[in-house]
């Protein structure tokens, strides 16, 4: 039973037979002037029924077959006579991928005394429509975002790509959601042996369902117990673009508005797409500042224990004492003052992201007053460790993409933790093992603290200070190569 | 391996912050000395006292200014055989402990100067660690310098904080404890320090109180001994020569006593050279200077470049002379503050081996002229006295 038989019956009852239960599948059967049965299989809802009518209905029903032509020999000569007015259509035979098919919101069309099936692709359900991306806003740039529709998607690369070499591969994973992964890459551009290896991963995927991109990024990516994630998420085409054309490979997952950028390094989390849309001095301003307060975000809470409480000799004399006065009256140790503050400020911010809109502003009020204030006035709390916490929170958020400021509040800890225990050289111990880690660690091939270490003296450019785009690729500025 | 890795650092952490094993003080464990003072005390025992802030009389922002009489500090005081002792048994009486890293400045009282062999203070100040070497040493004369550290200042809260603003302010740099034990160190320099005074004066109204201020400067030789003082006048003088200072305010007499002129110097600068026929024994001392006027007095129209040229040669004719007097004045006490020594040890270092001990002695030999260059850069924007 693995073949589309001739006899319409048996297809029907195997057709039915497979959507048993299935409320919302449409068998439509009708017979033509000449009594040739022929039979209509699709999903309510997930086929555009107009076109179903006016493509199929209409021309089969109302005219019939053309005059003075014999019965039909057989379906594909109905289409090679471009008797229905489609796009998209190809005959299947075997069973199962005609069953995926109008899973996928196909239109298949049977006709008796036939050995296959015609699937019109007439999928037409409802979407969400191209929105700008909230979580990724630029100043500049275009406001074009992904959407859940993957096909939506690769136009929104092909329109900004319009080249042959553009190549977008695709995948199916999942064992029941049968989610369509894309693979794009520019051939000539990306690597050979980094898309071997995408690939080879993709394969090897058994995934019941694949809800978002995490989970492909989980399934590929090298290393899943570090905590800096070794592949990039955006939703902005530009930004995949432009990853595209510098030799990085793009996946694609239906179903969510989120791709997969592949190879990264630390500094691509560091960097925005602003950088490249705004005059470059200017941009050399805006990357220093967030590279400190990337630095400033997970480093400061340790430093401001390790300088207070084990060095205080190393604090200019009169802010030491202006310390020391506020925190006359308190009650915990400095790092534990610390870590609670910490506790609640990331308690607030997990607060504030599943918090339906209506209630932020109690959350606003309820942090900045019982926190902010109450708590120093009631002399729980020191005033510099709520401004070291302030500047901590501020500084995380500098760093432009989401999902690379999480390491950093997963560093934050560590680093208090080991500070508050052994002082400046437990900062010490802790950074030297950041540091390790990071050199150990390696995205696809490319190391990830590359093009600082191994050094690349072409590619660092592009690091602290943004070049001008002709001075990039060794152009002169009159263009000649 | 990753869990490996990971299960040892939890565990020692948690090992570590288990038992305790922890160096860290609190800020409100510990008890901030801006200022220590040492006296001389009977028996050749000293007397070690420290000025600790008390931080809660501090006027913090949102405290407001509710301290009234009490002063933001206080002074514990202790007799002890050297400094360490005198401070542990400080230490005993307190509830926090001792931290002399931020300290402001070190005073010590001109009757220890007198009656201690002085250079063995220091030996605490150089070896331990945990001082920073910042801090300002001066002298206290008129009083101890206990009574000093006690002293309420108009403006600052602590006396050690003002005087160590009024020398900083007044352009008077390199008195730190660091310079005091390089100079008296060095053989071929003697260290300078300045003097604060401790006067009754009347500041607002009927009140009357010792206030302490910059009254001058010590000669020390090299056993830290006090060979001479300087006023403040003399004492400017000497800094200049020393290289030290960066600015100063001058004023002067014009010719036949009809004004004054006064001048602010900056770029202060000066130069050792030896004579011509390289002769070991006479020295030029070449100071530099940028002069803006800014007081006249005299009947002189300076918008004229005669009398703007008749001035320049006036102030130069005239700083040399002052500075030629402080010279031979120090000269004759002995204690060489101005690195001629040093200087001649490297222009003529087989010459400086048979000279160097005793050089004070031998500094009184060494014929040492100054000579003055002085631009005058500015005369103001008025031009002829105002009528």
């Amino acid at each position: 039973m693995s073949t589309v038989s001739s006899r319409i019956e048996v297809n029907e009852a195997y057709l039915r037979e497979q959507f048993h239960n299935c409320s919302d599948i449409v068998f439509r059967s009708f017979q033509l002037q000449d009594d040739t049965k022929l039979l209509l299989v699709c999903f309510d809802g997930m086929t555009k029924l107009q076109g179903v009518e006016e493509n199929v209905l209409k021309p089969l029903i109302f005219n019939g077959l053309p005059q003075g032509i014999d019965r039909i020999q057989s379906l594909e000569e109905i289409f090679g006579r471009e008797w229905l007015p489609l796009t998209k259509v190809k005959t299947d035979v075997s069973l199962k991928d005609l069953t995926n098919h109008i899973l996928q919101g196909s239109l298949a069309i049977l006709v008796d005394g036939e050995a296959s099936a015609l699937v019109a692709q007439l999928q037409g359900f409802e979407t969400r429509g191209i929105q700008e991306p909230r979580k990724e806003a630029t100043l500049r740039g275009s406001k074009e975002g992904f959407v859940e529709n993957l096909r939506t998607n690769t136009t929104l690369i092909r329109r900004r790509i319009i080249h042959p070499q553009l190549k977008i591969e695709s995948y199916t994973v999942g064992k029941y959601t049968q989610t369509e992964v894309i693979l794009a890459y520019i051939q000539g551009l990306a690597e050979e042996k980094v898309l071997g290896e995408v690939r080879e991963k993709l394969g090897k995927i058994e995934l019941d369902g694949v809800i978002d991109s995490a989970y492909i990024e989980e399934w590929i990516e090298n290393n899943s117990f570090s905590i800096f994630s070794q592949i990039q998420n955006t939703e902005r085409p530009d930004i995949v673009t432009a990853g595209l054309l510098e030799g990085k490979a793009a996946i694609l997952v239906n179903g969510t508005p989120f791709a997969l950028i592949l190879p990264v390094t630390l500094w691509s989390g560091l960097q925005s797409a602003d950088d490249y849309f705004e005059r470059f001095i200017f941009v050399i301003l805006t990357r220093m500042i967030r590279y400190i307060m990337t630095f400033v975000s997970f480093a400061l809470p340790a430093l401001y224990v390790a300088l207070s409480t084990f060095h205080p000799e190393m604090i200019p004399s009169y802010l030491m004492i202006g310390i020391a006065t506020a925190r006359e009256s308190s009650p915990f140790p400095t790092v534990i003052e610390v870590l609670i503050m910490m506790f609640v400020f990331d308690g607030l911010q997990e607060a504030g992201v599943h918090l339906p809109n209506q209630l932020g502003p109690v959350v606003s009020i309820i942090g900045a007053l019982v926190i902010g204030q109450a708590a120093v006035e009631a002399g729980i709390i020191s005033t510099p460790i709520i401004i070291v916490i302030s500047l901590t929170g501020i500084a995380s958020y500098t760093i432009p993409r989401y999902s690379a400021t999480l390491p950093f509040r997963l560093i934050r800890y560590l680093l208090l933790f080991i500070t508050g225990v052994l002082g400046f050289v437990g900062f010490a111990f802790g950074m030297i093992f950041l540091l390790i880690h990071l050199v150990m660690q390696e995205s696809f091939g490319t190391p990830f603290l590359s093009p600082v270490a191994p050094f690349d003296g072409k590619r660092i450019k592009d690091l602290f200070i943004r070049y001008p785009f002709w001075s990039k690729n060794g152009r002169t500025k009159k263009g000649s190569p | 391996m990753i869990r490996f890795v990971l299960l040892t650092c939890v565990s020692l952490l948690l090992v570590m912050s288990a038992s305790g094993c922890t160096d860290f003080i609190e800020p409100n464990q510990l008890a901030f000395v801006l200022g220590s003072a040492i006296d001389h005390a009977e028996d050749g025992t000293i007397e070690m006292s420290y000025q600790i802030v008390i931080p809660s009389l501090q006027g913090g922002p949102s405290k407001g200014e509710s301290s009234g009489d009490s002063a933001p500090f206080f002074v514990m005081s202790a007799k002890g055989k050297d400094v360490f002792e005198a401070t542990q048994k400080i230490q005993l009486k307190m509830s926090r402990r001792l931290l002399t890293s931020h300290r402001v400045l070190i005073a010590i009282s001109e009757e220890f100067f007198n009656k201690n062999d002085a250079s063995k203070l220091f030996d605490k100040l150089s070896r331990d660690p945990a001082n920073n070497l910042r801090d300002i040493i001066i002298m206290i004369k008129g009083g101890s310098a206990k009574e000093f550290l006690m002293i309420k200042h108009p403006l600052e809260q602590l006396s050690s904080i003002a005087a160590g603003k009024e020398l900083d302010i007044n352009g008077l740099k390199g008195f730190s404890s660091r310079e005091l034990i390089i100079d008296s160190l060095s053989r071929g320099i003697r260290p300078l320090m300045p003097i604060i005074q401790i006067e009754d004066k009347k500041l607002s109204g009927k009140k009357t109180s010792p206030i302490a201020a910059l009254s001058g400067f010590a000669v020390l030789n090299d056993r830290l001994k006090v060979k001479g003082l300087l006023d403040n006048n003399e004492g400017s003088a000497a800094i200049w020569m020393q290289g030290k200072g960066t600015f100063q305010g001058v004023t002067m007499p014009w010719k036949n006593g009809q004004g004054t002129l006064s001048f602010r110097l900056t770029r202060l600068e000066r130069k050792l050279r030896s004579a011509p026929g390289n002769d070991p024994g006479h020295i030029v001392l070449m100071v530099k200077a940028q002069a803006y006027l800014l007081e006249n007095t005299t009947p002189l129209d300076m918008s004229e470049v005669k009398n703007m040229l008749e001035v320049q040669k006036h102030i130069n004719e005239q700083i040399q002379k002052d500075l030629q007097l402080t010279m031979d004045k120090i000269r004759q006490w002995g204690p060489d503050v101005f690195g001629i020594g040093e200087f001649l040890h490297r222009q003529y270092p087989y010459w400086w081996k048979s000279q160097k001990d005793d050089w004070d002695e031998k500094f009184k030999t060494i014929d040492v002229t100054v000579k003055a260059n002085v631009r005058l850069r500015s005369t103001g924007t008025s031009g002829a006295p105002l009528e």
